[in-house]
């Protein structure tokens, strides 16, 4: 297979206001093609969409818009972990030699149609992601003893590293002691344990080897990649597993012959506050029982490791553009350009994004 | 409507199984996707565990186990905090998507 590297990134702010998906659209892909050194858009070959909008054929909307005639243009969905598939059929088709320079472009409208699952049968009329979020939650302090302090952690730190991110939904600082008092949406979930739906894009632009070095000074490659479903359906997930997750990074892993002691950055998938130590324990970065401590130190020590941009918890969640925005995160700090939010020489950095209460998951591990 | 939403329409929770290779099939459909099959159906004995369970504003809701295996999100109602493994009885209906609730037995 061919290397993959990203060239260029951009990026809207994300808000709760409710833009029209193309304009957004247009903004992520203008700034993303003026970042790079040689912004001739006519060298482009695909042009590739990730969305949960309603919208028809936005790549090629997005084409006429930006002024290219690609010779690949089309939508990806898959709910929340969008923007990460669209970005690995992007490596897929540069790898394979079918392409040279690939624009993904991610967006989401604030009232997107993705929190909601009709097919599935087995959520009954408790379809909203709080019912699933609830539950992830008790069982994880039942069988793990984790607090209700350990949880709201999570959100405070996020909620911290998110101010340095001028980009975010939410620049307003939460202690722990708010996380805790904040309106309760049932037993076992706070609101500021939920990631909040919003609007936003952000697009990333991919080359192959050959071409890489025209476009960036700093190409960022694409190492590894994992991708598993497991299922549509929330109710075949063990509670106390994001199953998808641990073999996507097993996968990636192998990819990239690294272990999980090798990564310096990570942004991981924080749809609820504990689906961030979930993801922490079946990357193997730390496990389920040590989680709440791991996370604990990470706040103390100001340790900015995971989701440095404030995940999604902070930055808030445009599901389509989720996942690229997490990978412009790594690729800005192994860049060295995450200004306040940078942390010490990062050489090595894993993306994990996952949609349908991780019945699916994906997985990128990133080099400089 | 599918069988199977009419059936809950009329409070009726169907099993979708397949005689042939003698599985149930979750969620329910016409042909059995290990030997493509016609799978037939039988009513749910309404018998289930709590496998976790939350509580939103007074009202419990948990994931249940019905006794033929199949795993479904449903309000609870009971006179005291539910118990992992504790038995319940479903009822079920349809209004533009299905409704599962249960009743903790022998409470």
């Amino acid at each position: 297979m061919n290397k993959v590297a990203i060239v260029g990134t951009g990026q809207t702010k994300f808000s709760k206001d409710n833009h029209d998906v193309e304009k957004l659209l247009f903004e992520s892909a203008s700034s993303c093609i003026q970042s790079v050194n040689n912004s001739d858009s006519n060298n482009i070959e695909g042009v590739l969409v990730s969305t949960n909008n309603n919208s028809k054929y936005l790549g090629a909307i997005l084409s006429e818009t930006m002024g290219i005639r690609p010779k690949i243009s089309h939508s990806i969905e898959n709910l929340c972990s969008s923007g990460t598939n669209a970005i690995i059929s992007a490596y897929a088709y540069i790898s394979s030699g079918l392409s040279d320079l690939v624009l993904v472009s991610g967006v989401e409208s604030s009232t997107n149609p993705g929190q909601v699952l009709e097919w599935d049968k087995s959520r009954g009329s408790l379809e909203h992601p709080i019912y699933w979020g609830s539950m992830l939650t008790k069982s994880h302090k039942r069988k793990f003893n984790t607090t209700e302090e350990e949880l709201a952690i999570v959100s405070a730190k996020n909620h911290k590293q998110a101010m340095d991110n001028p980009l975010a939904y939410s620049n307003e600082p939460r202690t722990i002691s708010e996380v805790m008092n904040s309106k309760q949406i049932t037993d076992d979930l706070r609101i500021l344990d939920c990631s909040r739906s919003c609007s936003g894009s952000s697009s990333v632009l991919l080359a192959s080897e050959e071409k890489a070095k025209t476009y960036s000074d700093q190409p960022i490659w694409i190492t590894g990649i994992g991708q598993k479903t497991t299922s549509a359906s929330f109710t075949k997930n063990i509670l106390d597993e994001i199953e998808s997750t641990r073999i996507a990074a097993n996968s990636a892993y192998k990819m990239a012959k690294i272990e999980s002691k090798n990564i310096d950055v990570v942004e991981v998938h924080d749809a609820f506050s504990v689906c961030e130590l979930m993801a922490l324990s079946e990357l193997g970065i730390t496990s389920n029982e040590k989680s709440g401590e791991f996370v604990r130190n990470l706040f103390n020590t100001e340790n900015r490791m995971v989701n440095p941009r404030g995940g999604l918890i902070g930055a808030g969640h445009p599901l389509g553009a989720t996942g690229i925005s997490q990978t412009i995160e790594i690729i800005n700090q192994l860049q060295g350009k995450s200004d306040k939010r940078q942390i010490s020489n990062p050489e090595t950095g894993l993306i994990h994004n996952m949609s349908a209460a991780g019945t699916s998951s994906s997985i990128m591990v990133l080099k400089n | 409507m599918t069988f199977f939403e009419e059936q809950l329409e009329k409070g009726v929770f169907q099993i979708c199984h397949c005689e042939n290779c003698n599985n149930t099939i979750w969620p329910p459909k016409e042909i059995c996707h290990i030997c493509y099959d016609k799978t037939s159906w039988k009513e749910s004995r309404n018998r289930g565990k709590i496998l976790e369970f939350s509580k939103k504003e007074s009202t419990y809701f948990g994931l249940i186990e019905i006794d033929e295996g199949i795993r479904v999100l449903g309000d609870i109602s009971t006179k005291s905090t539910p118990k992992i493994g504790q038995s319940v009885r479903m009822n079920v209906s349809f209004n533009s998507k299905p409704n599962y609730s249960f009743i903790v037995e022998n409470n």
